[in-house]
């Protein structure tokens, strides 16, 4: 009964050439051989985070993926009904765990939709400014961890040199390295330290001059990367729209949507940014686009400091927060796309229904659809191309 | 093959899109809050509105789905956006024990997980999915479904004595 079961399951997941071969299970290669399941992961050194992978394998040719998941699940939209509304904040830290400004930007603005409470420009600014370093922190050792995958190591010491350097800057800021707890309903928790802003633009000027060096012609050019990288996860526009996906594996389909361009949120209207999208829609597409967005964040958080205002950071707010009954939406673009979250509220002091739309979770949609037809080790850079986070896909 | 995206101005779409889903179904309720099309319809419907958001209007994305328990039904939400801003939010309710609505993989193929998730959490079966697995939770000897209200968590006691 049990195997019957499991049998339809795993049929139900097939792709068609493993169906038709399922379907005569006597058909052979040449060679007299037939395919071999493969389970890779959760424990594997190059996966990223807890993922189980259930290959099915033709010589080295991935012929079925199946992504299995909830290695990591904590159920955060339960634990978040029980919370009141501003003891949610530290746990949308845990979600994706490479992206914790966004979360708590994407909460906070969920909260305030069923609030109307007026944040201060100043706050909106400083939000913003450690959203967009965030996603320095979070795009350049992503580029570091897909050259490891490829089996180079320097890329991935140069990323987190600079991702230590951006924590140290959160530090001073927050008083947390990951975990800030930084935005608040309202505001933000503490304003900027005075000697802070000097520091950051020290920093980004620095960071400019070596960014070429680092990351772009130590990489760019490289055969193998090259060879590793172009036409590998090719999928077209509709397809990419299809499985939903945003962020980088959706722009580097040359698909022009960016949520702080087209849905836009606190003060990115007033900014200066370009959209960057490619036409390859393959590994090295994204690399090509996360290395351009770190640039454009640069040029953000340049513009940031220049026009911060001065003022409150906190806006008026009471002691107990009751949101008015009904849904409240909010969206941010993280780092690997559309961070959304929908809030229910009752009426009274706790949600009625939190729930996250993690951009790794629909991002990952594409394993299944692209995998089959490449080859066994084409498939950690394709997670670079997603450049999932155990911590969102499993909430 | 190129994905083609939405021109003009946010309100007007926002307007094309209610009065397309208005002149096509008997929708329950239709207002615009917020900027956002908000619409809510029978369960029966929801395949053919979604159909007409995807072919007809053009809304490509399928954002998320988020499935709220109500104690006795279950109030189903479609989040859409057009890739330009213009979003729509489309709920149905459903009631019963062992409640089933049709599947939006057939128009949207990203509700795939999304439905799998709500099933995995709440039990609500998607009739017509190709591949209804839990997602998160064990797949044999658990049949329970964590997000229901009337699964309670062990710290529950201690939180309910602080409120």
């Amino acid at each position: 009964m049990l195997s019957e079961e499991r049998r339809v399951e795993q049929q139900s997941a097939l792709t068609e050439p493993a169906a038709a071969r399922l379907a005569a299970p006597d058909v052979r290669d040449e060679f007299g051989l037939e395919t071999i399941d493969m389970s890779m992961g959760p424990q594997h050194p190059a996966m990223h985070g807890l993922l189980r992978l259930i290959l099915e394998l033709d010589g080295e040719t991935v012929v079925r993926c199946d992504p299995v998941m909830g290695y990591l699940h904590r159920c955060q939209e339960k634990i978040a009904e029980n919370r009141m509304y501003p003891a949610v904040i530290p746990l949308t830290d845990r979600l994706d765990y490479f992206a914790n400004m966004h979360n708590e930007h994407g909460y906070v603005l969920a909260v305030e939709d069923l609030l109307d409470v007026e944040v201060p420009p100043r706050a909106e600014y400083i939000r913003v400014l450690m959203s967009e370093l965030m996603r320095l922190a979070s795009h350049i050792p992503s580029i570091g961890f897909l050259m490891l995958e490829l089996g180079a190591f320097t890329p991935i010491l140069y990323a987190f040199r600079e991702r230590e350097r951006i924590q140290t800057i959160f530090e001073a800021v927050t008083g947390a390295r990951m975990m800030f707890h930084y935005i608040r309903i309202g505001g933000v928790k503490a304003d900027l330290p005075p000697d802070i802003p000097q520091k950051i633009w020290d920093y980004i000027e620095g960071l400019e001059s070596r960014f070429q060096n680092d990351f772009v012609d130590l990489i760019q050019g490289n055969e193998i990367f090259i060879s590793r990288t172009r036409g590998v996860g090719k999928m077209t526009q509709e397809k990419a729209v299809e499985m939903g996906l945003t962020g980088p594996p959706l722009r580097c389909t040359g698909v022009d949507f960016d949520l702080r361009r087209d849905y836009p949120y606190s003060i990115y209207p007033e900014l200066e940014f370009d959209v960057i999208t490619d036409t390859a829609g393959d590994v090295e597409a994204s690399y090509r686009i996360r290395i351009a967005e770190c640039l454009q964040s640069i040029r953000l958080i340049k513009q940031c400091l220049e026009k911060m205002p001065e003022g409150a950071v906190m806006g008026d707010l009471g002691r107990r927060l009751r949101p008015k009954e009904g849904d409240g939406f909010g969206r941010v673009e993280s780092p690997r796309g559309e961070f959304a979250v929908h809030i229910v509220s009752d009426g009274s002091d706790t949600p009625y229904r939190v729930h996250y739309r993690d951009p790794s979770f629909c991002n990952m949609q594409l394993l299944q659809e692209v995998v089959p037809g490449h080859y066994l080790p084409d498939i950690m850079p394709i997670m670079g191309l997603i450049d999932p986070v155990s911590g969102g896909w499993d909430k | 093959m190129a994905v083609t995206l939405p021109e003009g101005n946010l309100e007007d779409r926002l307007k094309g899109y209610l009065d397309g889903f208005g002149n096509r179904h008997g929708l329950l309720e239709s207002e615009i809050v917020r900027g956002s099309v908000r619409i809510v319809v029978a369960p029966g419907d929801v395949q053919a509105v979604l159909a007409t958001a995807k072919e007809a209007l053009g809304i490509v994305h399928l954002s998320f789905i988020t499935v709220v328990d109500r104690v006795g039904s279950f109030e189903i939400t479609y989040e859409l956006m057009d890739l330009r801003g213009g979003r729509v939010t489309l709920k149905t309710t459903i009631e019963g024990e062992e409640p089933v609505i049709g599947t939006a993989t057939g128009i949207y193929p990203t509700a795939n997980w999304h439905e799998r998730e709500a099933y995995d959490m709440f039990g609500v079966a998607f009739a017509g999915h190709p591949d209804l697995r839990r997602l998160y939770m064990w797949q044999d000897h658990f049949d329970h479904h964590p997000l229901l209200k009337s699964f309670e968590i062990t710290t529950r006691r201690t939180f309910e004595g602080l409120r």
